[in-house]
């Protein structure tokens, strides 16, 4: 066997993926069946986002910052609007604030439950994905009533929100929690326990918790790996400290803790959006602010939200005009790409195909 | 032993919701045989609004939502009369540069611009998607809407006052309220803001 | 209307005596016989699979609930014919490889080995082309002729890809045939024929309480087994590592459009059909049932073990290579044959029902 000669020889698993998580490059370097080593190679949606937003107005920023993430668009809006509010020092209504977190927390879901489908999808189950779509059709039903698109909101205004709820939205949304609950012990039952799942998630592409915080990773993916860390509890932003819910945090981080725990975070999501439609108070839903002729203050700020992804954040810096000087965004898909070669290095190509779905990477994060 | 029966009996589980869907109705709507109710908030292409009795357009040509449009894709042309108003003379919505997000019908005080609820117009050619006045107007003929009042005309300050108001706005059109693309855009001198006229100190308001 | 299964077998006898007055010697008279029921078989089977593809599209979209094909006719029935035409008018590349013989014969190869079986399968009572003494290892020897047709696929198509691809399965394939053959030795021995015909008939009478699958602990676990090593050799999800799309390296048939393609792809269905009714026949009884005509119990069984393995597949994800090989080696070999010796002693002790 020693006199074999073996060669190792270059894959590139291409932009175009039968995936869903975008337009990601992976050189792969293999040796027969094992991966060893992986470049991966961005910049196939790079839209320049960064420099547009430098030549329009803030109202004009925010469709734009839907296109960020469209995935979670509201979140993305949000950040941006949050940033200028804070720099601006504009006081939000109650009401908006409310409706706000009901939004996001229902895009949280939308997008969990698409990550439910795709990671299904990757590792060969089908049937999920439809699943999971059917689900989040109800809520962006819900949100196509209040708003009128069902994936680029531009529904956060710097003040507020552009529309108030309908008046068939509320029963809807208690409809589409109660529906959601039920069937996420569907969700469950097909996968969690499912012995083939299991041997494809378990104990695959294990993420330290050490390496977790030296490449900065944030969201479902930290807490996957030991360190509980939600900037909803631990820097609180908007009106979340008056809700009531947990953190969940799991230990191992291979990937089946982190499907896991992107399904408990659905359950604490729907706890959320109970509250609020329960604490809605009456009001307007918009501090009237000039959309042509706005300039905040001239200075700088940076607003981060805790995004389904992880933190995803916005850093403004204003000159006293109506555009702003720099727009940064920042994306946490950025720092798990850059995860990936520590954490699927050595492994099968089954095995790296499930560990890219369980990190959730969303292209248009990472390239902008 | 025991892990072999646990997991059959959970690959059955399995089984049973799948096939429990077998019995069900299916949620899809047959296009285009059936189609889904859409919100009447639903963002779909633009339509320009006419007076409900004169059967007029309602746009003013104040022009707030050409900027507010954050790709450029409404051009409009509106020269001033020798009554210093401005007459609307040509509206053109580029549906293809279009992104539907509604930051015109936000703008608009006047109801004049719309995004209705049709969104089944798709095309072979580029230019069957660019609306001219005539076509926009006749596109939003049956599009309910719920008119805004028109703001009162304010009365026209002294021309002291205006000045004290000119110098109080520093901007200059430097960077040109939100066009997008300058160079492209050739009426420039038509949209220099350091002469707010009354239409647009309303759209301020 | 012909229903009962008398009436079909008198077809053939009476096509039998057309013959024989014509004029017709021996040896031609039994060529010219079995081919005419050699091509019934095979019309029969390519409307057979015509019919599971389109069932396992409507299958597929009703667990999803959504419909499936629903255009093409009354929900969709002559979709596949459609697909059919229209893969036959794609274009047909040619490898540009030294060994296009090879490139060449490997669909015909599977395509026929996937028929070849059928000679020896019961249809229903009477209903079986040639009754062969030998008939189940007459099916088990003609199944492993598919492997031959997938190695010269993945070699015939001059790509790495697709070599690594065709090795995978052919491994597979050879790897899950050991606990097959096993589970069906189980049934021989106690049936006591190799015979298609007289395993289906010791099944009969005593309601259904005779058939393999009632005879526990053994029937149950070795039909089990049969399945899950069915699956396998059919190539089907959680096993159908060549054929997944999310797999960086795609199976064996990326090079093959249009007909060739059509040609693997109905095999496979064909193939699944075969599995399916060697379940029915070792395990469910035949053609064994009260008041419908045979081939229609026949048909029923099969069809619901096909069913079996649709919502397998579209209900489980897949298996990795590393795993779906250990699970083959290490698990199902041992299991089936633990399940042969204990019947084996059980049946010379004298210890069956």
């Amino acid at each position: 066997m020693s006199g074999l000669l073996t060669q190792e020889f270059t894959v590139n698993m291409g932009p175009h993926h039968p995936s869903t998580h975008g337009v990601c490059r992976l050189i792969l370097t293999m040796d027969g069946e094992k991966v060893v080593k992986i470049e991966p190679v961005i910049g196939y949606l790079h839209r320049s986002m960064e420099k547009i937003c430098e030549n329009r107005t803030y109202a004009q920023c925010v469709p734009l910052m839907d296109r960020f993430e469209y995935v979670t668009a509201m979140s993305a809006e949000y950040v941006f609007v949050n940033a200028v509010e804070k720099l601006a020092e504009i006081e939000v209504p109650e009401r908006a604030e409310y409706l706000r977190v009901i939004m996001l927390e229902l895009n949280r879901i939308a997008s969990h439950l698409i990550f439910y489908g795709a990671t299904a999808m990757d590792i060969g189950a089908l049937t999920p994905f439809i699943y999971g779509l059917r689900e989040r059709e109800l809520i962006i039903d819900l949100f196509e009533m209040t708003c009128g698109q069902r994936l680029t909101y531009n529904y956060m205004k710097i003040g507020g929100v552009s529309h108030d709820i309908p008046k068939e939205f509320i029963p809807k949304c208690r409809e589409a929690v109660k529906i959601i609950g039920e069937k996420m012990s569907d969700y469950e039952g097909l996968l969690n326990e499912n012995p083939i799942w299991l041997a494809r998630t378990k104990n695959v592409g294990v993420l330290p918790t050490d390496l977790a915080k030296a490449y900065g990773v944030s969201g479902p993916v930290l807490r996957a790996s030991g360190v509980k860390y939600d900037i909803r509890k631990n820097d609180p932003y908007s009106i979340y400290d008056r809700f009531d819910f947990n953190i969940p945090c799991r230990h191992n981080g291979d990937s089946y803790d982190r499907y896991l725990l992107r399904l408990d975070e659905i359950r604490e999501s729907l706890k959320i959006i109970i509250q609020a439609l329960d604490g809605l108070p009456e009001g307007d839903t918009l501090k009237k602010v000039n959309p042509f002729n706005f300039k905040p203050p001239a200075g700088e700020m940076y607003s981060r939200i805790e995004n389904s992804r992880g933190e995803m954040g916005v850093y403004i810096i204003s000159d006293g005009t109506t555009k702003p000087l720099r727009v940064k965004m920042r994306g946490s898909s950025y720092n798990h790409v850059q995860v990936l070669p520590k954490v699927a290095t050595g492994v099968l190509i089954a095995d790296l195909v499930a560990t890219f779905a369980t990190l959730d990477v969303i292209m248009p994060e990472v390239d902008r | 032993m025991k892990s072999v029966f646990n997991g059959l009996k959970n690959l059955i589980k399995g089984m049973a919701i799948t096939s429990k869907h077998l019995g069900r109705h299916a949620v899809t709507v047959q296009y285009p045989e059936q189609r889904d109710n859409i919100p009447e908030r639903s963002r779909g292409i633009v339509v320009l609004l006419s007076d409900k009795e004169t059967g007029e357009l309602n746009c003013t040509s104040c022009m707030l939502c050409m900027r507010a449009c954050p790709t450029a894709a409404i051009r409009i042309e509106a020269p001033r009369g020798e009554d210093k108003k401005r007459h609307l003379q040509s509206f053109v919505v580029n549906h293809t540069i279009c992104c539907f997000c509604g930051l015109c019908e936000q703008a608009c005080n006047f109801t004049a611009i719309k995004m209705a609820t049709m969104y089944e117009f798709s095309s072979l050619d580029k230019s069957v998607l660019v609306w001219d006045m005539n076509k926009l107007q006749e596109m939003g003929r049956d599009v309910p809407y719920e008119p805004k009042k028109k703001p009162a005309a304010k009365p026209r300050p002294k021309v002291e006052e205006k000045e004290k108001a000119a110098d109080d706005k520093e901007e200059k059109p430097d960077t040109t309220e939100t066009k997008p693309d300058e160079k492209t855009d050739p009426k420039n001198e038509n949209q220099t803001p350091d002469q707010p006229d009354e239409e647009d100190k309303k759209g301020e308001a | 209307m012909i229903l009962a299964t008398a009436e079909l077998i008198g077809i053939f006898q009476w096509l039998h005596g057309f013959l024989v007055d014509l004029g017709l010697k021996e040896p031609w008279l039994s060529i010219v016989v079995y081919c005419l029921l050699s091509v019934t078989v095979f019309g029969v089977l390519c409307l057979i699979a015509l019919f599971l593809v389109w069932w396992e599209r409507k299958i597929a979209g009703h667990i999803q609930q959504r419909f499936g094909p629903m255009r093409n006719g009354w929900h969709g029935w002559y979709q596949t014919v459609m697909d059919a035409l229209k893969l036959l008018q794609k274009e047909d590349i040619r490898v540009d490889t030294r060994d296009k013989a090879v490139f060449f014969w490997a669909p015909v190869i599977c395509f026929v080995a996937a028929f070849m079986a059928y000679i020896v399968i019961p249809f229903g009572k009477g209903l079986i082309v040639a009754d062969l003494n030998i008939g189940i290892l007459y099916i088990i020897a003609i199944t492993t002729f598919t492997v031959i047709s997938l190695l010269m696929a993945g070699w015939g198509s001059h790509n790495k890809y697709a070599l690594l691809g065709g090795m995978r399965s052919a491994a597979q394939v050879v790897s899950y045939e050991v606990p097959m053959v096993a589970s069906i030795l189980t049934v021989i021995i106690f049936s006591g024929s190799l015979s298609m015909v007289d395993i289906s008939n010791s099944q009969q009478g005593n309601l259904i309480f005779n058939w393999f699958i009632f005879r526990p602990p053994f029937g149950i676990i070795a039909f089990i087994t049969y399945i899950i090593a069915a699956t396998a050799e059919a190539n089907r999800t959680p096993f159908d590592i060549p054929e997944a799309e999310q797999e960086l390296v795609a199976g064996f048939n990326i090079e093959y459009s249009g007909m060739k393609f059509a040609m693997f792809f109905l095999a496979e269905f064909v193939n699944m059909f075969t599995v399916s009714a060697i379940a029915t026949t070792l395990f469910l009884g035949g053609w064994n049932g009260p008041l419908l005509p045979s081939w229609l119990w026949f048909l029923i069984k099969t069809l619901l073990v096909v069913l079996l393995l649709m919502v397998f597949r579209w209900t489980f994800p897949r298996l990795r290579v590393d795993q779906l090989m250990e699970f083959a080696w290490k698990f199902l070999v041992p299991v089936t044959f633990a399940n042969l010796i204990l019947a084996g002693w059980m049946k010379y002790a004298g210890w069956y029902w």
